[in-house]
């Protein structure tokens, strides 16, 4: 699998290229800015991107743009943001534009080798994988209607709002993927959503969701 | 308005002659006069602070510590002298003014008071004390009383409405004139302000730099020598015959949630420092997500809050986020309003919600935390939080243009 990286930071970079090495992708370049990851992907097609938010020259929040950019370029491109801070807005930003395939998540997050190419390997094939903390913010800002959810719902929500497939956060939770399932499907009728298993659709309708709730 | 402005005049001229020997000591001439300044101000409509309770006052960190500096002292005093002497002088004419200017003020309400009182009962008078309305006009029956009383009521009022004012503002401007701080008084005065406040900034920069090094010394520093020593122990294990793999694998895991735990103070200790999102959005985009962000529907109302300083800009920041937290768990409102502009100088920020008031900063909420970052850049913060509420944070930063 291809990936096209933006990251100005060599130390991160070269970290980064360490790690997916090991775990059998390929890198095949290496951006230091907005421009020059536009121009990557145009060139190189990858199954995958990786962006950090702050690219120079301002260091602000030149990757998600550039991140947004691409995607209206080549709609469907996989992106994973990365960032030294999570905020809501942007996450907001993200999912704003059409098709799974999106990631936002804390460089923390990257420590965690295992989680890190998962949720890689879920963006890639157009699933989801959001920050626990944006997700937290989320759902604490929603107030009311998850109020509503049991506890353990309250789990298994955030769980897969973060992007993760039914096995996955049975296993997280010791509980069985058939529990999981009856879960969300609980879940979705206590938010007046419609049930849908496929995958990524099903987290897009519940961060939508979220997103517009107060 | 303009009425009772008079009268009030008139009462103060009377008092002024009556209490005349009180009002030759020095504290109270300042006093008294500088109350009818203050009133004429407020005829004349001059700015004055909103009306906003005052925050209680300040903690005892926040205080000057030791007496003002000597300079300070002379030059107060001096400021303090020329407005006694101007203030014995203006008694005499707060007399003549209150006297000449009052009267006509009185002699309107008197009559409309006879008037009010003729008209339905003016039977009741023994006849040769009917009362008169029209200064000389008695009342013999109810054709006069309905005919003259409301005329007489009518007019005065008018006068009042309409001739009053003129002379209300002139005992005013005679008031101010008078009175008005010389320029090197208000420079005095402005002196000793921000002498006193710069005292106060340097304070509360000071306890926030202190803050900061806590957190890094106490949080991050510590997390980091951790790390390290536990990696240097692995890293001498490693080379031990036979090799623990145990007691490897768990210096490395340690280590490594040991900086997993490290990275979130840090981000921490940065958003408390600066917020990430300031850097990348500017005020406005920063305002834009933390009120998108919160919890209740919230109106954002935004002036020119372009090249604001990084300074203010942060604090602005934090003074919303503490404010819309503190009306997410605790106002109980259904919206709230965030405006922020410029006015001259300043940034204001006004964070409003519709939630039930009582607002108490002794009862920990985010308002003290509001208070001390505003100190800091020399700002006013007031909180009206009544009972039942609604509940208005207002903040005024310097820009320092």
């Amino acid at each position: 699998m291809r990936v096209v990286i933006a990251e100005d930071n060599v130390l991160l970079s070269s970290g980064l290229e360490l790690l997916l090495g090991r775990a059998g992708f390929q890198v095949a370049a290496v951006a230091v800015d907005a421009a020059g990851f536009l121009a990557a992907v145009r060139e190189h097609r990858p199954d995958v991107t990786i962006v950090d938010v702050r690219l120079p020259p301002g260091f602000s929040d030149e990757g998600i743009r550039a991140a947004l950019q691409a995607r209206r370029e080549f709609p469907g491109l996989p992106v994973l943001v990365l960032s030294q801070y999570v905020e809501q807005q942007y996450a907001a930003e993200l999912l704003a534009t059409s098709g799974g395939g999106l990631g936002y998540l804390l460089k923390d997050r990257v420590s965690r080798v295992d989680g890190f190419i998962d949720a890689l390997r879920r963006v890639a094939g157009g699933g989801t994988a959001m920050d626990p903390e944006v997700i937290a913010a989320l759902v604490q800002r929603a107030g009311d209607p998850i109020a509503a959810l049991t506890p353990r719902e309250r789990e298994v929500l955030a769980l897969m709002a973060q992007g993760l497939a039914n096995d996955t956060i049975g296993q997280r939770l010791t509980i069985t993927a058939n529990a999981v399932h009856k879960h969300i499907g609980n879940i979705f009728a206590k938010l007046g959503l419609a049930v849908s298993d496929n995958g990524h659709r099903r987290v897009l309708a519940v961060l939508t969701y979220l997103n517009a709730a107060r | 308005m303009t009425t009772r402005y008079l009268l009030g005049s008139l009462l103060s001229a009377v008092v002024t002659l009556a209490g005349l020997p009180v009002w030759l000591v020095p504290r109270a001439a300042r006093f008294w006069a500088a109350w009818h300044r203050d009133r004429a101000g407020w005829l004349l409509a001059e700015p004055r602070r909103p009306p906003f309770p005052a925050w209680p006052p300040s903690p005892a960190w926040l205080t000057l510590p030791g007496r003002p500096s000597l300079r300070a002292r002379i030059t107060r005093a001096r400021a303090a002298d020329g407005r006694t002497l101007r203030a014995v002088l203006w008694l005499p004419v707060n007399i003549v003014t209150g006297l000449v200017l009052g009267l006509p003020a009185l002699l309107c309400v008197g009559n409309i008071a006879v008037a009010v009182i003729a008209t339905p009962l003016w039977w009741a008078f023994p006849f040769e004390e009917r009362p008169r309305l029209f200064i000389d006009v008695p009342v013999p029956d109810w054709g006069t009383a309905l005919t003259l009383g409301p005329l007489q009521i009518g007019l005065l009022l008018a006068v009042a409405r309409w001739v009053l004012p003129p002379p209300a503002r002139l005992h005013a401007r005679i008031c101010t004139t008078v009175l008005a701080y010389e320029t090197k008084e208000r420079l005095a005065d402005r002196v000793a302000e921000l002498t006193r406040t710069r005292a106060e900034v340097l304070d509360a920069h000071g306890a926030e730099l202190r803050r900061i090094e806590r957190d890094l010394h106490d949080g991050t520093q510590a997390r980091l020598v951790a790390i390290a020593m536990r990696l240097a122990i692995a890293r001498d294990a490693f080379a031990d015959r036979p090799r623990d793999d145990d007691l490897l694998e768990r210096l490395i895991r340690e280590s490594h949630e040991g900086i997993e735990e490290a990275m979130t103070e840090l981000r921490e200790v940065i958003r408390s420092v600066y917020p990430p999102i300031l850097a990348d959005r500017g005020l406005d985009g920063a305002l834009a997500a933390l009120t998108a962000g919160c919890g209740v529907p919230v109106r954002l109302a935004l002036g020119d809050v372009q090249r604001i300083p990084a300074a203010v800009a942060a604090v602005a920041y934090f003074t919303v986020a503490e404010a819309l937290t503190n009306v997410t768990r605790h106002s109980g409102a259904g919206s709230a309003d965030v405006r922020a502009g410029r006015t001259a100088d300043r940034l204001v920020l006004m964070i409003s919600d519709d939630g039930t008031g009582g607002a108490d900063e002794r009862r920990g909420s985010g308002i003290a935390g509001i208070r001390r970052r505003v100190r800091a850049l020399d700002g006013t913060a007031v909180l009206d939080s009544p009972a039942g509420g609604p509940t208005v944070v207002t903040v005024e930063l310097p820009c320092g243009w």
